[in-house]
C-alpha cells in the first residue's frame, strides 16, 4: 500500500518537474523576445532620424543588402508586430503551464499526506 | 510596526524570539542580494554611457582632417600601418541586423538618441536600489526595535474604554465600509476612470463619514491590540478588560455596595501583593498591570506603560441610593493607591487591611478621632450635599471634581513607582497617620474593625450626618461581613438610619 503510494508520488513528481522546466524554458523565450522587442523599437526611432539620402543595408548572411528607406520602416514595423504577437502567444502559454503545475502541486500534497499516514499505519502495523 | 508587534505579541513569544532572527536574517539577505545586482547593473550602464561618450567626441574630430594615418589591426595579433579615408562616411549599426550610411553628425544625433535610452535605464534602476536598500534599512530598524539592544523603547497607553472617545458625534461610517479603503485604492490606480469618478463624486460627502470609520476601525484595531497585550503580559486567567465586561462586572455587582466590598475584599488580600487576580475584579488587574508592568522585561523592549488618569465616569447615575456602576473603578483604583501609599509609609503594616473605603467620604468615616470614646469623625472637606453618597457620587460636579482631582493625585502616585504625594493625599495621609496608628497597633483587621463599630451607635450619627453624609450607614454593612457576631443589629439599625438621613435632609 505504501509502496504503491510511493510509486505514484514518484511519477507526479517527474510530472511536475517536467512542468517547471517547460515553464521556464517559455520564460527564457519570452525574456528574449522581450529584448527584441526593445531593440527593434530603438531601430524605428533611428530610422526616422535618417533621411532618404541615407543609404540603409541589411545584413543577411555575409552580405549586406541595400534596402530602401520606406521599405525598411515598414519591415521594421511588421517585425515588431510578429514579436508582439509571440509575446502574447508566450504569455498564454505561461498562464496555462503555471495553472497545470499550480494543480499537479496540490496533487502531489495530497499523495504526500496520504504517504505519510500510509507509513504511520505501516509503523503501527509492525 | 505596531501590526508586527501584534503579530509577534499574538504568536507567542518564545516561538518568535528564534523565529525573528531568522526570518529578519533572510529578509536582509534577499534586500542585499537585490541592491547588488542593481548596483552592478548601473555599473555596466554607466560604462556603456562613457563609451558613447568617448564614441561621440571621436565622431566630432573625425571629419576634421580628410584623412587619418593609422595602424589597422591585421587580424587578431597585428597592426598594418594604413590610412583611413572617407572620414565622414560612417555605417552606423541600428540593431538587429539593419545598417544605414550616414554622416559624423547625423552618426551624432543617433548616438546621442541611444544616450537617452540609456540614461533612462540608469533612473529606472537607482530608483530600484533606492528603494530596496530603504526596506533593507527599515528591516534593520525592525530588528533593533524588536530586540532589547537599540535606543527604542515601546510607550504604551491602555485605554479601556474607548467608547467614550466619540461622545454625541455621529458615527455615520460605522458599517464596514469599503469606502476608506477605496480612498487609498484611489491614490494607487488613478488611471482606473470608474474609481476615479467615484470619488470625484463622493468626496465632499465621504471625507467625514471615512474619518470616523477610520477612526472607529483605529480603535478597534487598539483595542484588539491591547487586549493581546494585556493577555500577553499578565497572567491571568479569564481577564478581560474591556468596557463591556467592566459593565458587566459592574452590573452583577448592582446596586448592592455589600457585594462590591466583598468581592474587594476578596480581592484586596492577594491582589495588591502579587499579581494574581480574582477574575470577578477587572479593574484590579488593570491597576497591578500599570503598577507592575515598568519592570516587565518579558517583550522584548523596554515598555513604558503609561495611563491616562482621565475620567472613567461615563454614566451619571443619579440616584439617591445605592448605584454604582461606573463611580466604582475610581473608588477601586483610589482605594488602592491610598493603600499603596498606605503600605508604602508603614512598611511592617500588613496592606491587606481593606478598611472598605471606596470613596473620600468613606475615609473620614474610618478614620476618626476617639472622644471620649465616642467616635467623631472629622471635618470632611468634602462639600456636604443632600445626595451624597459614597456609593453614587457621579451626581455632583464638584465632588466629581474633587474625586478627580484625588484620583489624579493618586494616579499619579502610582504610576512613578515610589509614592509622589500631592497636597490633596498629603492632607489625607496626615489624617491617617495620628489615627491610623491605634489600628495600626492591632495589626489585624478584626481589632480595627471594632474600634469603627464602636463610634457607629445610632443616635452618634445622626448629627454627623452632614459632615459625614449617609455613606455612614454602609460602614456597618461592610463590617457585617468581616465580623460575625455585629451581623443581626446592623441591618435593623441600617434601615432606619437610612430613613433617618432622608428624613433629616428633607
Amino acid at each position: 500500500m505504501a509502496e504503491a503510494i510511493q510509486k505514484k508520488l514518484q511519477s507526479e513528481l517527474e510530472k511536475y518537474q517536467q512542468l517547471q522546466k517547460d515553464v521556464s524554458k517559455s520564460m527564457s523565450a519570452r525574456q528574449k523576445l522581450e529584448a527584441q522587442l526593445t531593440e527593434n523599437n530603438i531601430v524605428k526611432e533611428e530610422l526616422g532620424l535618417l533621411d532618404s539620402q541615407n543609404t540603409v543595408y541589411k545584413l543577411i548572411g555575409p552580405v549586406l543588402v541595400k534596402q530602401d528607406l520606406d521599405e525598411a520602416k515598414a519591415t521594421v514595423s511588421k517585425r515588431l508586430e510578429y514579436i508582439n504577437g509571440e509575446i502574447q502567444r508566450y504569455e498564454t502559454l505561461l498562464k496555462e503551464m503555471e495553472r497545470k503545475s499550480e494543480q499537479h502541486r496540490e496533487v502531489l500534497s495530497s499523495l504526500q499526506q496520504e504517504y505519510q499516514r500510509a507509513q504511520g499505519q505501516a509503523v503501527g502495523k509492525v | 510596526m505596531a501590526s508586527l508587534h501584534d503579530q509577534m505579541a499574538a504568536t507567542g513569544k518564545v516561538k518568535l524570539s528564534k523565529d525573528m532572527p531568522q526570518g529578519v536574517e533572510r529578509l536582509k539577505e534577499e534586500h542585499r542580494k537585490v541592491v547588488k545586482d542593481c548596483r552592478s547593473q548601473i555599473e555596466h550602464w554607466k560604462k556603456v554611457e562613457n563609451d558613447y561618450e568617448s564614441l561621440q567626441d571621436r565622431l566630432r574630430t573625425l571629419p576634421d582632417k580628410l584623412s587619418y594615418d593609422i595602424m589597422v589591426p591585421f587580424g587578431p595579433l597585428a597592426f598594418m600601418p594604413g590610412k583611413l579615408v572617407h572620414t565622414n562616411e560612417l555605417t552606423v549599426l541600428l540593431g538587429d541586423n539593419w545598417f544605414a550610411k550616414c554622416s559624423a553628425k547625423q552618426a551624432d544625433a543617433l548616438v546621442e538618441h541611444r544616450k537617452k535610452h540609456v540614461k533612462n535605464t540608469l533612473d529606472d534602476l537607482q530608483k530600484v536600489m533606492k528603494n530596496f536598500q530603504n526596506r533593507a534599512d527599515f528591516t534593520d530598524d525592525l530588528e533593533k526595535l524588536t530586540g532589547d539592544t537599540g535606543d527604542f523603547a515601546d510607550i504604551r497607553e491602555e485605554v479601556i474604554n474607548e467608547e467614550e472617545v466619540t461622545k454625541g458625534k455621529p458615527r455615520l461610517a460605522l458599517k464596514p465600509n469599503s469606502k476608506p479603503k477605496q480612498e487609498y485604492l484611489l491614490e494607487l490606480e488613478e488611471d482606473k476612470e470608474k474609481k476615479e469618478g467615484d470619488e470625484e463624486r463622493t468626496t465632499g460627502v465621504l471625507s467625514e463619514e471615512e474619518l470616523w470609520a477610520r477612526l472607529d476601525e483605529l480603535e478597534r484595531q487598539e483595542e484588539l491590540q491591547d487586549e493581546r497585550y494585556r493577555l500577553d503580559s499578565t497572567d491571568t486567567n479569564g481577564e478581560d478588560t474591556t468596557s463591556s465586561s467592566e459593565e458587566e462586572k459592574e452590573a452583577d455587582g448592582g446596586s448592592d455596595v455589600q457585594v462590591n466590598g466583598h468581592q474587594k475584599e476578596n480581592g484586596w488580600v492577594p491582589s495588591s501583593i502579587t499579581s494574581q487576580m480574582n477574575g470577578t475584579n477587572g479593574s484590579h488587574p488593570e491597576d497591578e498591570e500599570e503598577e507592575d508592568c515598568n519592570e516587565e522585561a518579558g517583550n522584548g523592549l523596554p515598555t513604558i506603560y503609561f495611563s491616562h488618569t482621565a475620567e472613567f465616569k461615563k454614566v451619571r447615575i443619579n440616584t439617591g441610593k445605592n448605584t454604582t456602576l461606573k463611580f466604582s473603578e475610581r473608588n477601586e483604583q483610589k482605594a488602592q493607591a491610598k493603600r499603596k501609599k498606605k503600605s508604602g509609609k508603614s512598611n511592617g503594616h500588613s496592606p491587606h487591611e481593606s478598611y472598605k473605603i471606596t470613596s473620600p467620604a468613606d475615609i473620614y468615616r474610618v478614620f476618626v478621632d476617639l472622644v471620649n470614646g465616642e467616635p467623631i469623625p472629622r471635618k470632611s472637606i468634602l462639600k456636604s450635599r443632600s445626595r451624597e453618597n459614597s456609593v453614587c457620587s457621579d451626581t455632583s460636579e464638584s465632588s466629581t471634581a474633587d474625586f478627580e482631582e484625588r484620583r489624579a493625585a493618586f494616579g499619579r502616585s502610582w504610576s512613578h513607582d515610589d509614592a509622589t504625594h500631592s497636597d490633596t493625599s498629603d492632607g489625607i495621609t496626615e489624617e491617617e497617620s495620628p489615627t491610623g496608628t491605634s489600628p495600626r497597633t492591632n495589626g489585624r483587621f478584626e481589632a480595627f474593625t471594632g474600634t469603627v463599630i464602636e463610634k457607629d451607635p445610632l443616635p452618634c450619627s445622626i448629627p454627623h450626618l452632614t459632615i459625614a453624609p449617609p455613606a455612614l450607614p454602609t460602614i456597618p454593612e461592610r463590617k457585617l461581613e468581616e465580623v460575625g457576631p455585629e451581623a443581626p443589629q446592623e441591618p435593623p439599625k441600617r434601615m432606619s438610619k437610612f430613613k433617618a438621613t432622608r428624613l433629616h435632609q428633607k
